[in-house]
């Protein structure tokens, strides 16, 4: 179905009065012949006028080619016939044939690139949420979509679909292969101390109560990379170098003595048997900051002497994994997302092409030596 | 590359025509066309008495012996002729056709002219060449010979179509080089009133004046359509106009100023034809010297 997206491009259209003007124009301009017998040419006093256009061919093409540039300055498109017959994706995994009934309609894997179904089953997506967003997006407006799920759903979005139309959602009995379980290892310890910190100890001990690494460095040595955790063990406020670094996506800990920079989402991370405050941080850029409130001392952080406080450390300094799976009748998709546009076939290039054809026609009509000459 | 302005085909046709003329002086010498004076001959006239002074040998014996009278025999003498040749070369002689640019008025003139010098040529009359313009009148007198054949290619060659048809006072030679009873060859196209009043008193002065009135196919024809610009060559004064609309009006008027013509003309005694530009160059002279042949 063809459609313009800049339909006043059209106005162009009042330009075709130009080669209409200009063979009328040069109709009237008369040849000039050498005739002696002038005397008996007598001039008429009312030369009859006559509305007549010099050069058919040559007008046709130079009205045609205008005709093209304001269809070209249209942005004419052409929509690609909408296919109405219902969608069903199918997870791989389950029989599509016992989830399908409906014959019409079409039936596909929900994986990448939706494979059909006559083709055999392939691997389970892992982002199949995303896979739902994109069939919402590509299927045109009122086409019906079915989803065929298993009961359990592995990889799901911490976000609940929200999709622009009221999708299907038919659970079946089945179960997709659990994601395998992902082991957070803590981070090597990279630790900048002052020589009479004396917190530097807890932290090696730290490390090898998690049988990591630990270095220790003077405080204007070369920063690590950002998969390390930096301990910050020095007063007085954090270098340029050492800013930048956390911004960049590095996460760095931090004693009491250290100038933070001032953040809104500064929450209390680890508060301890009394609840007051033992360790709080804020995210800064890409990377995070966390800071004890207390000295590193065992008379001000009993927990430092604790057995559990490599394990405490640990949890606030990876990111455990996510849930990923769900229920499927708990995970069902809303609908009320606006409706995506479809997109339509450009058909200036080949409007280009056109115009470039009659372009050099209207040129070769205009210069060849083949008008004829005037009688 | 020589210069020869007649065609292959038209030599050709030479073959089959000969220059006449009506009256020849016969008092130079001995040559082909009739005279009105008597003298020796071959061809008879008449007798007559025999006066004092008479060559005794004229005297026709046989005559005497049957009538005892002397009477002389008297022949027509026959003479060679003197043929001028005038080309008109003003600026419309520089008219052509729109379908043949290259050709003009001028170009079938000169073919014309070379054509009766050959005639000349071949039939050992004189031949001399005026070409008329008023940016210089150009003399070549009548002389025979293949030089002369050869001169007058050489004054054709370098005429060009410029001015106007020269005033009277600048015809003075044409009076003092044309003899009477000479043949006289205009070639133009009659546009000019000073060329028909020059004929015309030429005739009146005992010339034997033809004339050929060249004309493009277009004056004929009037073949225009749409607008046009025409432009007048000697006046240079414009026209502007539909070629459709003239037509009908320029065709009434040019074919009743021909008529108008061609009566002056006969009234004058000067035989006339006319050539168009796209037909071949001999014809207005088989036209004038083929006569019932």
């Amino acid at each position: 179905m063809p459609g313009l997206l800049f339909p006043l491009g059209l106005a162009t259209l009042a330009a075709v009065i130009l080669p209409l003007v200009i063979h009328l124009m040069r109709r009237d301009e008369a040849r000039p012949v050498v005739f002696a017998a002038l005397r008996w040419l007598q001039a008429k006093p009312k030369p009859r006028q006559r509305i007549q256009f010099s050069e058919w061919l040559l007008l046709l093409t130079r009205l045609l080619l205008l005709i093209l540039l304001a269809l070209f300055l249209a942005q004419p498109v052409l929509n690609q016939a909408v296919d109405q017959t219902p969608y069903i994706a199918v997870m791989p995994g389950l029989d599509p044939k016992a989830a399908v009934s409906d014959d019409k309609a079409r039936v596909h894997w929900l994986a990448v690139d939706f494979p059909s179904t006559e083709t055999s089953a392939p691997k389970a997506p892992t982002d199949f949420a995303s896979l739902i967003r994109q069939l919402d997006a590509d299927l045109p407006k009122g086409v019906k979509l079915t989803v065929v799920v298993p009961e359990t759903l592995q990889g799901a979005d911490a976000e609940r679909l929200t999709l622009s139309r009221n999708v299907e959602w038919r659970v079946v009995p089945g179960a997709m292969p659990a994601a395998q379980p992902v082991v957070s290892r803590p981070p090597t310890l990279s630790i900048r101390a002052a020589p009479d910190q004396p917190g530097a100890r807890y932290f090696r001990a730290v490390a090898t109560a998690w049988e990591r690494d630990a270095t220790i460095a003077a405080p204007t040595d070369a920063l690590p990379p950002k998969d390390t955790a930096l301990v910050w063990l020095s007063a007085g406020p954090l270098p340029d170098s050492v800013t930048n670094w956390v911004k960049t996506g590095g996460t760095i800990l931090l004693s009491k003595d250290v100038q933070t920079p001032i953040s809104d989402t500064q929450t209390v991370l680890w508060r301890d048997d009394v609840g007051a405050p033992l360790i709080e941080g804020a995210y800064l850029g890409k990377g995070r900051w966390l800071r004890f409130t207390r000295g590193l001392a065992p008379a001000q952080v009993p927990e430092l002497l604790e057995a559990d406080f490599p394990d405490h450390l640990k949890a606030l300094l990876t990111t455990p994994p996510a849930p990923s799976r769900v229920a499927a009748r708990d995970y069902a998709p809303l609908s009320g997302r606006a409706a995506f546009a479809q997109a339509a076939t450009e058909l200036q290039p080949w409007l280009a092409v056109l115009m470039a054809l009659l372009f050099g026609l209207e040129r070769w009509l205009a210069t060849s030596s083949r008008r004829r000459a005037a009688p | 590359m020589t210069f020869d302005p007649i065609p292959p085909d038209v030599r050709h046709r030479l073959k089959g025509l000969r220059l006449t003329a009506r009256r020849a002086s016969g008092a130079s010498g001995i040559g082909l066309h009739a005279s009105r004076s008597r003298g020796a001959g071959l061809e008879f006239a008449q007798y007559r008495a025999y006066e004092p002074g008479d060559e005794l040998r004229q005297i026709d014996w046989k005559l005497y012996g049957r009538s005892d009278k002397f009477f002389v025999r008297e022949s027509e003498r026959e003479s060679p002729l003197a043929v001028w040749i005038i080309v008109d070369a003003s600026a419309s002689m520089g008219q052509s056709d729109t379908t043949r640019a290259d050709y003009s008025r001028l170009d079938a003139a000169k073919a014309m002219a070379a054509c009766i010098a050959e005639l000349a040529l071949r039939q050992g009359d004189r031949f001399g060449l005026i070409s008329l313009s008023d940016k210089g009148l150009r003399v070549a007198d009548p002389a025979n010979g293949l030089r002369q054949r050869d001169r007058l290619r050489l004054e054709l060659y370098g005429l060009k179509p410029a001015g106007e048809f020269p005033s009277a006072p600048a015809l003075a030679p044409v009076w003092e080089r044309i003899r009477a009873q000479d043949l006289v060859i205009v070639i133009s196209d009659g546009f000019d009133e000073a060329c028909i009043a020059l004929m015309e008193r030429l005739s009146a002065a005992s010339r034997e004046v033809l004339f050929i009135q060249t004309f493009t196919a277009e004056e004929r024809d009037f073949p225009f359509d749409g607008g046009y610009r025409f432009e007048d060559p000697e006046s240079c004064t414009e026209l502007l106009g539909d070629g459709k609309a003239l037509r009908a009006d320029f065709l009434r008027k040019f074919a009743a100023a021909r008529q108008t013509l061609e009566a002056r003309l006969t009234a004058s005694g000067i035989r006339h034809t006319h050539h168009w530009l796209d037909e071949v160059v001999d014809a207005p002279l088989w036209r004038l010297f083929g006569g019932g042949v």
